[in-house]
């Protein structure tokens, strides 16, 4: 799994961790959006290069496993990888792809990842990994979250 | 995007996606129950094969990031799934690679281990198998079944160790 650095068109290696509590320190609102600490009940994973320890995207997610479905509660990359000037492409994609491989890995053939964006980035989302709508939930399953693992999880 | 005049990016990557309610994720839940379960009753067997070998895919790959001896034979279990989930009977499987019934019998058993024959008619079936779904590696049959030895090997080191110091010999150089 890779990252686009905008500025030179190169691949770098990243990795997607559970979040340690030492990490917490240095996760501010300011540059990650939310207050991650309000989603310690829940799963939180990290994306950094893999030779450097800068976060440069966080998910929190949970399990529901009556619906054999992972829901993505927050998603944000860091505040320098927002917008046109962003210095890596690609983070969301791969912190997606994390969950969508925990939901195959959990429920095979059932495998679905969803989420509740705000109205004015469900299209995007539906344009750029072919979620499907349902209400204002987006979800993606079988067999278009294949195609989002074959997509992303590859070698740089 | 315009907000009072001024011209703002929307923030694409940045998603709060929680409910807003305990009954608003109620609602919504039902709703996309439903929407999945048509979705599922018009879900192709092909889709079904290549969900439950993704599946078994990262579950290789899980076994080799997290090695742990626990007894349990992985090797033979992914190899169960993996002719499973392609195969209606085993026999099929068997013929497909030119070995008997019995000889794959056998190693899903535990009673004998791979030839490398037969691993290496593994690694081309499975790129066959696999390769709609790309990204499977033709070392992965190969890493699970020595992970597994490694890990069985050092765990038992009480049982095999005793017998084997006393058949090594070496005169310390230092």
């Amino acid at each position: 799994m890779s990252v686009l650095e905008v500025s030179t068109g190169q691949r770098y290696h990243i990795k997607v961790i559970k979040v340690e509590a030492a990490d917490f320190k240095v996760i501010s609102n300011k540059r990650y959006f939310f207050n991650w600490n309000e989603e310690k009940a829940y799963e939180i994973v990290k994306l950094t290069l893999v030779d450097n320890k800068d976060i440069l995207g966080l998910m929190s997610f949970e399990y529901i496993d009556t619906e054999k479905r992972i829901h993505v509660r927050l998603l944000a990359v860091s505040k320098e990888n927002v917008g046109k000037n962003k210095v890596y492409d690609d983070i969301v994609g791969n912190l997606l792809t994390f969950a969508a491989k925990k939901a195959v890995l959990k429920y095979a053939e059932w495998a679905c990842i969803s989420l509740r964006p705000k109205t004015e980035l469900v299209q995007h989302y539906i344009d750029k990994y072919k979620m499907n709508i349902t209400g204002m939930t987006l979800s993606l399953e079988v067999p278009e979250i294949l195609e989002l693992i074959n997509n992303y999880d590859h070698e740089a | 995007m315009k907000h009072k005049g001024k011209k703002i990016d929307i923030l694409y990557d940045v998603v709060d996606a929680r409910y807003s309610s305990e009954e608003e994720q109620k609602a919504e839940a039902s709703l996309l129950m439903e929407a999945r379960k048509k979705r599922i009753a018009n879900r192709s067997q092909s889709d079904i094969f290549k969900a439950r070998l993704m599946q078994l895919k990262l579950q290789m790959e899980e076994f080799l990031n997290t090695p742990a001896y626990d007894k349990k034979h992985y090797f033979t279990s992914f190899l169960e799934t993996y002719i499973d989930t392609l195969y209606d009977k085993r026999s099929a499987f068997a013929d497909d690679i030119g070995i008997t019934p019995v000889s794959l019998s056998q190693v899903l058993n535990n009673h004998r281990e791979p030839k490398e024959e037969f691993m290496l008619k593994l690694m081309v079936h499975s790129e066959r198998a696999f390769k709609s779904l790309g990204n499977f590696h033709k070392k992965m049959w190969y890493q699970v079944y020595f992970q597994e030895k490694i890990n069985e090997t050092i765990a038992n080191q009480e049982k095999w160790r005793p017998e084997v110091e006393k058949k090594v010999k070496f005169i310390s150089l230092i």
